[in-house]
């Protein structure tokens, strides 16, 4: 049985006046139906990777793989027709904060019908009835009141269950939520989480969780895959973060600080210029 | 400096300066080698630096008067050739010598305008957006009143009360010219005025007036002083209007847009009386337009890099 | 016990007019003893910035008082406050001037209040937020997110203040860089002698960095506890449990177990 997703010796440079920058250093990692976690500090290349997937690396960046196959569709070779198609329709990302990738003029029930419309053909009575639903199944209650609102009217968790509503509307097969829950409060945090676990598992899709909190993913998350510099440092396994054998990574998690057992001063992650090599 | 960096390149591009002038003195640098980059913007220095050189030099550099007509029966109208390079006008007067005199008019109506018109517009704008309330109102209000009528008419309509001649004419269009930057100015301080920075001033104590001038102006001033290198091209052709319509210098003063005027009669038979100082305004107005292009990008520290 | 160094009573902040009033803040009261640190905790709207604001002025009181070092706090501030009070913002991005130069950035404070020997005591107040000289006329955005923190906190503390607010220092920040921040905090504390008070969403961040905190929920104080009762668990209301239990990660009840508490739509 093919993979969901393989991802084989992925790079993305961007040339500038100045030089190269090399966002994506070589990394390599298939994905099941599974939860995977990307993991890493800014600049360590774990947005530039999903973007890559789904073909949305900003220009003028450039996208360079060994293979790239969603579901034995090798995207590399794809053309962008496809790839457009592709996405949306089968594999689709959530964002960080749904306030600014929700269109702020028109309402959420819009949207949602728009992008289901978008890649199935069917009335407005059946799109409407299908958002419904889908709003119904990330637990907003009332949704028809919801469908009527505009996105400033929205907390920012209610915002990010109807982002993950509209996203998951055309019942794709790979999802990617980058940091989906870092601009939301911890308890509401959870309740998002749990939906987007739900969902996954009642579906069977596949998703890829990047994000920058170690614990987060690691509770999470099947697997996790921790980047640095562009490349993967180390991979582990659900709730093994005790494991971790990368030194970056024991410092990730060393210099959290915890409360229970919190040292003072913190210990500082001290960056070895081998682990970039 | 061609033979690798030289001691003085090394100290102006050193990263780690030693003092607050070394520092002011790398930053222009820097600021100007992104200009230098920039090949457009190069362009429109030169034009500007050449329209500076003329306007200095043009004693010098004029092969005849610039008022006195030549010989009326034989040197009227003439083509451009070896004797009158720019040929010459209804009074046997030598179009070039005219052009180059004409530059220190224009230079002289650029610069009183912008010095006029860009501290007006700031001012109004940043107090107007940093205070708010019914004073932005008012302020507001006054602009558009200015908006609302072109620029042209408003400034017939000052000429004509303050009498023609030039020095009216450049306080005319100073007065026409500074709504669009207060517009701009208030739009910008809008945007800077809650933020963090700004209330970091606050919270050391930093005055009202403090914080226009040393936070909010510098920010503001960079998209104004590129507006304003934008609008040069229009003030240029106000200057030029007004002067079409005898209302700004008066004849015989070599000013650009007279000279087009006076020329308008010939457009047919003798094009180039019309033409040369319509080229030159067109060359001028783009040269600004390409340095302003280009300063805008050079202002900003974060192109650097 | 001596005279505190703040004391805030029955603190209150309305945003709006007539039926539109918000209460960002009702009726908070704490106290801040010299060299104490206080934290407030909450989440998005439980007002726990607009208490920074209030005690700075930057929201206008509508009701309460405010004490520093015994004394009531005029509106407007005066010039004494601002050499005892100043503040860390959240985001270093967005608090550092973009066209001025890390120089000009730590003069500013220095010229207002008139401070003589301005250059020497640029360098210093560098050197103690662990930037080298070299820093000194650079840009903020030739400066990473961290070290634009500390220069953040190097011009607050230019003025030498008593206290400094903290509001979300870290937040914006990469973990291992939050660990060097809340080291720097720590360590210019003893130094000096500053306290604190620290906004943060964080239990564990304010748990490391203070004794005392405060738990705020919709412009109301819901308890008041130590870290140490934090750390151990024995937190009095259902709301800190609560936030307590979301910040130890994801917890999986079942794989189809339906959530257990009830959603909230708003």
């Amino acid at each position: 049985m093919t993979p969901l997703l393989e991802v084989e010796d992925l790079h993305v440079r961007f040339p500038l006046t100045e030089g190269t920058i090399e966002a994506v250093r070589g990394i390599s990692f298939t994905l099941g139906r599974e939860r995977l976690g990307i993991v890493g500090e800014s600049g360590s290349g774990k947005s530039q990777t999903g973007r890559a997937i789904l073909g949305l690396t900003a220009r003028p960046g450039e996208v360079t793989a060994k293979r790239l196959a969603f579901d034995g569709i090798d995207l590399m070779a794809a053309p962008e027709r496809l790839r457009r198609s592709l996405r949306g329709s089968r594999m689709t990302m959530v964002m960080q904060d749904p306030r600014y990738s929700l269109n702020p003029v028109m309402t959420v029930g819009q949207q949602i019908i728009e992008s289901y419309r978008a890649h199935k053909r069917v009335s407005g009575r059946d799109a409407r009835r299908a958002a419904l639903a889908m709003l119904d199944e990330v637990r907003i209650t009332a949704p028809d009141r919801v469908m009527a609102l505009y996105p400033h009217e929205l907390s920012g968790g209610m915002g990010q269950r109807v982002m993950i509503a509209m996203m998951l509307i055309t019942g794709p097969e790979l999802l990617i939520a980058d940091e989906p829950t870092s601009a939301l409060d911890v308890t509401v945090r959870g309740e998002v989480l749990r939906i987007l676990d739900q969902l996954v598992a009642e579906r069977g899709m596949g998703l890829i969780l990047i994000s920058h909190d170690l614990e987060m993913v690691a509770s999470f998350c099947d697997r996790v895959l921790v980047m640095y510099a562009g490349k993967i440092v180390e991979e582990l396994a659900s709730g093994a973060l005790d494991q971790a054998r990368h030194p970056y990574t024991r410092g990730l998690i060393g210099c959290l600080p915890k409360l229970a057992g919190d040292s003072h001063p913190l210990p500082v992650l001290t960056r070895d210029p081998a682990w970039a090599r | 400096m061609a033979a690798g960096p030289s001691p003085l390149t090394a100290w102006l591009t050193t990263a780690e300066p030693q003092s607050r002038t070394q520092a002011r003195v790398g930053h222009a640098y820097q600021s100007f080698r992104r200009l230098a980059r920039n090949p457009t913007a190069m362009a429109g220095l030169v034009i500007v630096g050449l329209l500076v050189f003329v306007a200095a030099f043009a004693p010098l550099l004029a092969t005849h008067s610039p008022i006195a007509s030549g010989d009326l029966r034989t040197e009227r109208l003439l083509p451009p050739g070896p004797v009158f390079w720019l040929g010459t006008d209804d009074q046997a007067r030598d179009i070039y010598s005219r052009l180059l005199y004409g530059s220190r008019l224009t230079l002289a109506v650029v610069i009183l305008v912008s010095i006029i018109a860009t501290p007006i517009g700031l001012a109004i704008g940043t107090v107007s957006g940093y205070f708010g309330g019914w004073l932005d109102r008012v302020l507001m209000r006054i602009t558009d009143i200015f908006l609302a009528f072109p620029r042209l008419v408003l400034a017939l309509a000052f000429v004509a009360a303050l009498g023609p001649g030039i020095e009216n004419a450049i306080i005319a269009i100073a007065i026409t010219a500074w709504p669009p930057y207060a517009r701009l100015a208030r739009a910008e301080t809008l945007t800077i005025r809650n933020s963090d920075f700004i209330h970091a001033v606050r919270l050391q104590g930093g005055s009202s007036l403090r914080i226009l001038l040393k936070h909010i102006v510098p920010l503001c001033l960079s998209s104004v002083t590129v507006r304003v290198t934008l609008d040069m091209a229009g003030i240029i052709l106000t200057a030029a209007g007004l002067g079409f319509l005898g209302l700004g210098a008066q004849p015989p003063t070599p000013e650009w847009g007279t000279m087009i005027a006076q020329g308008r009669r010939f457009l047919m038979d003798q094009w180039w009386v019309a033409a040369v100082p319509g080229i030159a305004i067109f060359v001028v107005s783009l040269g600004f337009n390409l340095l302003g292009d280009g300063l805008r990008d050079a202002l900003d520290p974060k192109a650097s890099r | 016990m001596a005279t505190p160094l703040i004391e805030a009573r029955n603190l209150s902040v309305r945003f709006g007019v007539g039926r539109l009033t918000v209460a960002a803040l009702d009726d908070v009261s704490f106290t801040l003893a010299p060299g104490e640190s206080l934290g407030l905790v909450g989440e998005s709207g439980s007002g726990k910035s607009t208490v920074l604001r209030a005690l700075t002025g930057l929201a206008p009181l509508s009701g309460g008082s405010l004490k520093l070092g015994g004394v009531a706090v005029p509106t407007p501030r005066r010039m004494n406050f601002f050499t005892a009070v100043q503040m860390v913002f959240q985001d270093p991005y967005a608090s550092l001037h973009p066209r001025h130069t890390v120089d000009q950035i730590l003069a500013e404070p220095l010229a207002i209040h008139r401070i003589p020997h301005a250059e020497t005591r640029i360098v210093a107040a560098l050197r103690e937020v662990g930037l080298g000289p070299s820093y000194r006329f650079r840009y903020p955005h030739q400066l990473s997110g961290g070290q634009r923190q500390r220069i953040a906190i190097a011009r607050a503390l230019i003025l030498r203040p008593k206290v400094v607010l903290l509001d979300e220092p870290t937040s914006a920040l990469d973990a291992s860089v939050q660990a060097e921040i809340l080291n720097l905090l720590e360590d210019l504390r003893r130094a000096f002698g500053l306290a604190y008070i620290l906004v943060s969403h964080d239990l564990a961040v304010v748990a490391h960095l203070c004794e005392r905190l405060i738990v705020l929920r919709q412009g109301r104080m819901i308890e008041e506890t130590t870290a140490g009762a934090l750390r151990d668990g024995s937190v009095k209301t259902d709301y800190t449990r609560a936030m307590l239990a979301a910040s130890g990660g994801f917890t999986r009840v079942g794989p189809t177990a339906p959530p257990t508490a009830p959603l909230r739509n708003t």
